[in-house]
């Protein structure tokens, strides 16, 4: 488990002239529950074809268990995958897709199948074309599971569920995380989920990496100073300014401290505005609305 | 990855098995009559044994040609409805996410698939070409025209290779396009193309022609003259067959001994004769360019070839574009 889940180096993937993910690198420890957080049209489910193997990068490099992502059958039984809106073959019924999950992955563990489609109460003579969204969800999990991997990875597994199916999804997975010693990387673009289950968290927005790191550090590094305006222009080396809000009397600052050490007056954000504070730096490369908002 | 190709495959080839079994018993009827007309026209003829041929060729000649319609048409469907299909399809409902993150490679996952859809689809067409070669042959060897292009590429070997080439076409135009209704289109587009231009382009020139100069009094004991005219233009004919031979001349102008063209003023000298004692008086003669009849085998085996190697060839497309991505 020492082997870091995802190593990429300056990946980029070009589509044309259009770039989906320009120069992320990142370095994701094993054991986490990753969230990757962002925009639609951020470059997530680049991101996430790149390390199933499905797309090779442009330039760059990107390692997914220490290895090339889908290199051998070896390496793609070592990943799971399910991708954007589950597909599933809509003319199989439940249980072939049990059968093509058996027949093509050698680590095929029948337990954990039966276990998963017991319990969520799927029928097995059903098609799958006639599942409802959560139902297809929970069989691809089934399938990426089964297979027993050291990595799943999900593409906006709950982005088609009502709040309903996507709380039981969610919880089911983090059950079934706990079960089977796996490393998870999951897509979203709701914080709120994110902040249920992960435990580690990439920002991706405008096709770059903003942040990466441990939930926990990174919400015990972000703070927010306010102070008189004029007044906050001395801050401890170590720290950055994320983003600044003026008003005439006052100025409010979002702050990243890398030493740990929070400056005087500092208070915690939450999550979810670190992730807003990240997410409208990005939109704002290019056309300055830090400038804007000075009033 | 065997057991989910079949699933996958199962409903259209019953259903093709079940179009080809009934196509099979009619050709088994239809073999039982030729023979039977051909033991009462040919084996135990008593009188105006020199019709069998025609009486044949007209009991029988349009059935086998519609057959033989079906057969070319055959690849091309499987192309466009087998083959295209195979990826496109996994592209456009997503599954191909699916499928290739399992753990089996994509270039194992189209060796599979290429090996059994592909193999049927050339099982399915061969098995018909053999059926319908053996069902025709006794018709095929009095009416002696094999090389005509609706029956030379709907008998023998020839059909193999174009199963194989049309499953392969919309295969990689598959991989190319991404689209199912552009790949089917293409493909049965290019490969209606192939057909015509190796019969009409290629196929000739498969080895070089023979250039005969038939003597005119020969020419109804060598061949046979279909028409022949006489105009201010000079004499010529249009159409010479050879039993079995494939004649590429068209036009064929006569010449006398001198090498000079026989003309209507020619015939016109010769008085009373008919036109045709005329000519033969002067000796004359005409080239005919042809394919002899021995070389069909041999060009069946080149057509197969050049079918096999460019299915080869876009097989190797697919095989290097698949690991490569195609999201």
């Amino acid at each position: 488990m020492n082997t870091p889940v995802l190593t990429t180096n300056a990946l980029t993937k070009r589509y044309g002239r259009h770039t989906a993910l320009d120069d992320a690198t990142l370095d994701i420890p094993a054991g986490r529950i990753v969230g990757l957080v962002g925009p639609n049209g951020a470059g997530k489910s680049t991101l996430l074809a790149l390390a199933a193997g499905l797309i090779r990068p442009s330039s760059g490099s990107i390692e997914v268990l220490g290895r090339t992502p889908a290199a051998d059958a070896k390496q793609l039984a070592r990943v799971g995958f399910v991708a954007q809106d589950t597909p599933v073959y809509a003319g199989l019924t439940v249980g072939d897709h049990l059968k093509l999950g058996e027949k093509l992955n050698p680590g095929w563990d029948p337990k954990i199948a039966d276990a998963r489609i017991r319990q969520v109460g799927l029928d097995l003579s059903k098609k799958a074309g006639r599942l409802s969204g959560g139902q297809k969800a929970q069989l691809a999990l089934t399938l990426a599971a089964a297979k027993r991997p050291e990595l799943l990875i999900f593409d906006e597994p709950v982005a088609a569920l009502d709040p309903l199916a996507r709380r039981a999804f969610l919880q089911n997975l983090m059950e079934f995380v706990a079960d089977i010693d796996v490393s998870v990387i999951l897509s979203s673009h709701l914080i709120s989920d994110v902040e249920r289950v992960c435990d580690h968290l990439i920002i991706l927005a405008e096709s770059h990496v903003q942040v990466a790191g441990d939930i926990d550090d990174l919400t015990t590094s972000h703070y927010r100073l306010i102070g008189p305006r004029g007044g906050l222009d001395d801050l401890p080396t170590g720290t950055d300014i994320i983003s600044a809000e003026h008003t005439d009397r006052q100025t409010t600052l979002i702050v990243h401290a890398a030493g740990g050490s929070a400056p005087a007056g500092a208070e915690p954000i939450g999550l979810e505005d670190m992730v807003l504070t990240y997410l409208h730096r990005a939109e704002g490369i290019g056309a300055p609305t830090l400038q804007e908002t000075r009033r | 990855m065997i057991w989910l190709t079949w699933r996958q495959m199962r409903a259209q080839t019953l259903w093709t098995a079940g179009l080809l079994a009934a196509t099979a018993a009619y050709l088994l009827y239809l073999a039982t009559d030729i023979r039977e007309s051909y033991r009462l026209n040919v084996t135990d003829c008593t009188n105006a044994c020199d019709d069998a041929a025609f009486i044949l060729s007209n009991a029988y000649g349009t059935p086998l040609q519609l057959i033989g319609l079906l057969l070319l048409a055959c690849p091309a469907l499987i192309g466009a409805f087998w083959g295209a299909p195979l990826i496109t399809r996994e592209l456009e409902t997503g599954t191909h996410r699916l499928v290739w993150s399992q753990s089996v490679t994509r270039k194992r996952w189209l060796a599979v698939k290429l090996v059994i859809v592909g193999g049927v689809s050339v099982a399915f067409t061969g098995a018909l070409s053999l059926l319908l070669s053996w069902a025709a042959a006794p018709f095929d060897a009095l009416v002696d025209s094999r090389f005509e292009p609706l029956t030379f590429a709907a008998r023998d070997l020839t059909p193999f290779g174009y199963a194989l080439l049309a499953f392969a076409l919309g295969l990689t135009v598959g991989v190319l396009v991404r689209k199912t209704l552009v790949a089917m289109a293409v493909t049965l587009v290019a490969f209606l193309a192939f057909q015509v231009v190796i019969a009409a382009f290629v196929r000739p020139h498969f080895a070089e022609p023979v250039t005969e100069t038939i003597a005119w009094v020969d020419a109804n004991t060598i061949g046979n003259i279909d028409t022949f005219g006489i105009g201010p233009d000079g004499a010529g004919i249009q159409g010479f067959t050879i039993p079995g031979a494939w004649v590429l001349s068209d036009y064929i102008p006569v010449d006398k001994p001198d090498g000079t063209e026989v003309t209507e003023a020619d015939i016109e000298a010769c008085g009373t004769l008919k036109p045709d004692e005329c000519i033969a008086a002067m000796d004359a003669t005409f080239d005919v360019t042809y394919q002899p009849a021995d070389r069909y085998w041999q060009f069946q085996w080149i057509e197969l070839g050049i079918a096999t190697g460019l299915s080869a060839l876009l097989i190797g497309i697919a095989f290097w574009k698949i690991p490569r991505g195609l999201n």
